[in-house]
């Protein structure tokens, strides 16, 4: 093999080790605007607690006592899989599933309803706020 | 677009690399005139400038996945077009554009995982109906069936369908109904049935190097469904399932028929010049071309049968060198990591590309692993690499439906959407988005 | 998005399987490539290089040769065309390619060799010394392993190529010293250390069997000795020095001898008895026969004859030469023997060497140390004048073949000297139609070799 030949394949190599990995940093960037994107989307919503914070950051999200939900509530009151977040339209919806102790929202039993910003659910003896992400930022 | 500066350099270095690869080719590829060189480049060349202007009028939150795939299909046609003697292969430039127009059809299907999930009976009735073609179409127990110039293999056309039918979401998993004592969810069981049948189907056909793609497709949709219901499934259960599935598979090798066993056990140094005789060469070939290969053309392993899909591995091995061929599986495999970087929001799309990532991994495997005797040989194809239309366009439409997990839409359906009154809350202005939006 | 992640680690899970398999594979053939490269259709060898830089084999064809260069040891150094497939660089073609993954196939001025152990210019005068009559000779450093001499006749000149393989004579394209011959005497040696091992030195000296010529056993065939008018009584010194038949048949019928005990200790020795295949001991890949033998009952004429070396009794003289390292190292453990001393790859970087390497304990030291006693008896009395100048411990031997038309004689010891320690075998075949002996061959063998030592 000759020295051309070498520095070619080094060059085409090297050059599809560039590309690979620049279409991996686009990924990354991709990632970080890709977040805002579905804050946007989400209208920046999330559900806190007295002093957690649980971020929305996919369109189903799952509460209750079990270890797999998404949003884990250790509480004995709360059932193993109580309710579930979906967004569609930019609208939250909580929807109960089954659970024993039922959801009340702003002090309504419901089976079903939409969220709007500073509404209190009650879980069990669970309560959660849904709130804006980032609120004390808009205050100021 | 913010992104706008990142995807022009994205675009600038696709195209830097498939020059670089151009440029090895006419100084080191095996050609007559030098035409075919220029055609080759002005094709692939055209190729990427085409799809990058086509990529503007698709407006996607992510569009990595795209550059990813378009910088591996033209990989695959500079391959493809200089096995043996740089020449543009046709045949091959063709069925990349359809894989190309094939992973837009993927992306804009499946981007609304609502709607998905209410067409889920088709899907199953698709999957039926083309296990129902196999066995009427196909002649003799095999795979395929010739429409004169061209042979379709209706079974990689099940992949994507089964992919689909495996992928689920939460709120699905939470419908139990209660058979006998178990809380089941019925579609679970109607997957398991269609897993059965495309087992025996593929029993049936001998055509036993597709199932494993199956397999892992159905054990990816499998593990991630039990997960919910009830939780009945602890870590240690599952590893002692997973246990008794490998002694099983061990015993189910043991009595299996005996041209299964014929090839399982092939001694390819023995009979190099019988059953051997394919991976023999191929591992010449890798051994031949060494790290930097013999040289784009310059290859023996051109002469030999199903040397562009079974062993393409080792025969891009032996012209651009071992280390140019684990770099290609390396972008393939940053093309089923992408959601790893960037996660889907929802988890039926998260489940959608955790099948296509088993599915891709589990075909590399049994081709790379196959043609170099690790394992036994079978006749699956690479995605995006090997030649051959089915495959590619179907490997083309799993790659739209991973850039669709990137862009999804989460809108209800007419029928449900009429309920819901807007919300007139004191939201900010971006929640007011149109409904259709591709955020 | 517990969930999503769950799904991601399935995903990582699956790359991750993947990405071992790949890097298993990436290991496989970088570490197999050599062997893939054999398979080839194209080839680039290296040389085969003696121990003094002589070289035996040239893959890439360049070297001339003068004709009859390499007729002493080219049967067992061998081609690459695929003939003669027992031989040294038949089965270790691979370490003379010319190619490594990294540098890929070197097609001229590659430096891939084996360097052995061999000594061409020895070879060369015990060769010369058989003066055309059909035989081996097999001598190798019983301390080290290093196998010096192996030179095997009826031989062709393999340099010059051989189209014409039907009119060769047979035996032609093989090293006999690896393959099995009858032993004759020589496996007496193996009985009397079978009966140290059982017996003692005490006991077995304190027998005593006669000889009148020939001995009617118990099973009533007779034992014929060479010596017709007989050896009268003798104890096993004498019956050693004397080869006497009767004295080992009566040996055998013995009570304190009995055949169960021979048995296992001729199976650590590696004997396979009672059985048509055999072994193989391994030297560099070439494979040497091991020994065997027929032993059913000890008032049994073929019994009694597989004690004493006819019957079906079978050794290689490899093996034969082996026993004897047993011996003169007074450990009962054999050193094994070894063709290449070191390898180069195609940089001419060394990725090959040996360490001797001994062979478990066959018999006891004590056995060992006695034996080798009886020998160097021998040796002293009977073939001081013959091969003069060294301490040696001998045993010789005289096979009947092709059913007792041809004798073919041996002789297998071992030079005990620190300085010089050389276990050897010779075999010369069809003895009565030649005025050779094989202690001229063993003059010659030890007379060169000492030359080279004492360089």
């Amino acid at each position: 093999m000759d020295s051309l030949n070498l520095v070619l394949c080094a060059v085409a190599a090297a050059s599809l080790d560039i590309c690979a990995l620049v279409l991996i940093l686009t990924a990354y960037q991709e990632r970080s605007t890709g977040k805002k994107r579905w804050g946007r989307m989400t209208s920046f919503m999330e559900l806190a607690d007295y002093s957690v914070s649980y971020p929305l950051d996919c369109d189903e999200i799952l509460i209750g006592r079990h270890a797999s939900a998404d949003i884990r509530l250790p509480d004995l009151s709360v059932s193993r899989y109580h309710a579930i977040l979906t967004v569609s339209n930019g609208v939250w919806t909580i929807s109960d599933i089954g659970s024993k102790s039922g959801i009340y929202v702003n002090g309504n039993l419901i089976k079903t309803a939409q969220l709007k910003e500073n509404d209190v659910i009650k879980l069990g003896n669970r309560r959660l706020v849904f709130r804006r992400k980032g609120v004390y930022r808009y205050e100021q | 677009m913010s992104n706008k500066l990142t995807y022009v350099f994205s675009a600038i270095f696709v195209l830097l690399a498939h020059g670089g690869m151009l440029l090895n080719v006419f100084f080191n590829g095996n050609y007559s005139s030098v035409s075919s060189v220029i055609i080759l480049s002005a094709a692939v060349l055209f190729l990427d400038i085409a799809y990058f202007t086509a990529m503007l009028f698709f407006k996607q939150n992510t569009y990595a996945i795209d550059f990813l795939m378009i910088l591996l299909l033209n990989m695959s046609v500079i391959f493809q077009s200089c096995f043996g003697k740089v020449h543009l292969s046709i045949k091959h430039y063709i069925t990349c554009i359809i894989a190309l127009i094939a992973c837009r059809a993927g992306y804009m299907l499946c981007r609304n995982h609502k709607w998905l999930q209410e067409q889920k009976k088709f899907f199953y009735i698709g999957i039926v109906i083309l296990m129902v073609v196999i066995i009427t179409l196909t002649g003799s127990r095999s795979m395929w069936i010739s429409l004169g110039p061209i042979t379709i293999q209706p079974s990689e056309f099940i992949k994507p369908l089964f992919v689909l039918a495996c992928a689920t979401s939460i709120a699905e998993q939470q419908k139990k109904r209660k058979v006998f004592i178990f809380h089941v969810v019925y579609e679970n069981l109607a997957l398991f049935g269609l897993m059965a049948m495309i087992f025996l189907l593929q029993w049936w056909c001998r055509d036993l190097g597709s199932l494993p793609t199956f397999v892992a497709i159905y054990a990816c949709g499998f593990l991630l469904r039990i997960c919910y219901p009830k939780a009945k499934f602890s870590k240690n259960k599952l590893i002692a399932a997973g246990t008794v599935l490998l002694i099983v598979a061990i015993i189910g090798i043991k009595f299996a028929p005996s041209y299964v066993q014929d090839r399982l056990h092939v001694d390819i140094w023995g009979d190099q010049s019988g059953d051997g005789y394919q991976q023999s060469q191929a591992l010449i070939g890798i051994a031949n071309g060494g790290w930097f290969g013999k040289g784009p053309g310059h290859g023996y392993l051109h002469n030999v049968f199903a040397h562009n899909n079974d062993i393409v591995f080792a025969t891009i091995s032996e012209e651009w060198g071992l280390l140019y061929a684990l770099m290609m599986v390396f972008v393939i495999l940053i093309i089923v990591m992408i959601p790893l970087i960037n996660p889907p929001r929802s988890y039926f799309h998260a489940t959608m590309a955790t099948g296509i990532c088993a599915s891709f991994a589990v075909q590399m495997a049994l081709n790379i692993f196959g043609s170099c005797n690790m394992i036994p040989f079978t006749g699956v194809t690479i995605p995006f690499i090997s030649s051959g239309g089915s495959s590619l366009m179907v490997s083309g439409l799993m790659a739209g439906m991973l850039i669709a997990c990137q862009s999804p839409v989460f809108v209800q359906s007419n029928k449900t959407k009429k309920k819901k009154p807007v919300q007139s809350v004191n939201y900010p202005q971006q929640q007011y988005s149109p409904r259709r939006e591709s955020y | 998005m517990k969930s999503i992640k769950r799904c991601q680690r399935l995903m990582s899970l699956v790359l991750i399987l993947f990405i071992i398999g790949m890097v298993a594979l990436v290991v496989k053939i970088y570490r197999e490539s050599s062997f893939y490269m054999i398979n080839s259709d194209d080839l680039s060898l290296g040389k085969v290089y003696d121990r003094n830089g002589d070289v035996l084999f040239d893959g890439s064809g360049k070297t001339k040769f003068e004709d009859n260069y390499l007729i002493d040891v080219g049967n067992l150094i061998g081609d690459d065309n695929g003939q003669m497939t027992n031989t040294l660089v038949s089965r270790n073609i691979k370490r003379l390619n010319n190619y490594s993954f990294n540098s890929g196939l070197v097609s001229s001025g590659g430096k891939a060799s084996i360097h052995t152990t061999l000594d061409h210019e020895a070879n060369r005068k015990v060769y010369d010394a058989f003066s055309g009559q059909d035989g081996c000779a097999v001598a190798y450093d019983y301390k080290t392993g290093e196998i010096l001499v192996c030179t095997s006749l009826p031989s062709i000149d393999v340099t010059k190529g051989y189209e014409n393989i039907e009119e060769l004579r047979s035996g032609t394209l093989m090293s006999k010293a690896m393959y099995r011959t009858v032993p004759g005497s020589t496996q007496k040696i193996s009985t009397v250390v079978a009966a140290l091992e059982i017996m003692g030195p005490e006991k077995l000296f304190s027998k005593s069997f006669s000889c009148s010529g020939t001995y009617e056993n118990q099973g009533g065939n007779n034992i014929d000795c060479h010596n017709t008018y007989g050896h009268g009584t003798q104890n096993i010194q004498q019956a050693v020095e004397n080869s006497c038949n009767p004295f080992f048949a009566q040996l055998v019928e013995d009570e304190d001898f009995p055949l169960k005990k021979i048995k296992s200790i001729y199976k650590e020795m590696g004997y396979t008895i009672n059985d048509d295949s055999c072994g193989y001991i391994d030297i560099d890949g070439i494979k040497c026969e091991k020994a065997s033998t027929t032993l059913n009952d000890p008032y049994e004429f073929k019994t009694q004859w597989g004690c004493i070396g006819q019957g079906d009794t079978l050794v290689s003289p490899v093996q034969l030469m082996m026993w004897q390292s047993a011996i003169a190292n007074e450990t009962g453990k054999m050193t094994m023997p070894y063709l290449i001393s070191y390898t180069t790859d195609v940089n001419g970087k060394e990725n090959y060497s040996v360490e001797t390497e001994f062979s478990d304990r066959i018999f006891s030291p004590d056995t060992a140390d006695t034996t080798k006693q009886i020998l160097l008896t021998n040796g002293e009395n009977n073939y001081s004048n013959l091969i003069g100048g060294y301490k040696i411990g001998v045993k010789s031997g005289t096979a009947q073949v092709n059913e007792g038309k041809n004798e073919n004689s041996l002789l297998v010891g071992f030079v005990d000297d620190e300085e010089f320690p050389i276990a050897f075998c010779i075999l010369l075949e069809d003895k009565n139609s030649t005025h050779i002996k094989t202690e001229y061959i063993t003059k010659v063998l030890l007379d060169s070799l000492n030359e080279t030592y004492s360089k």
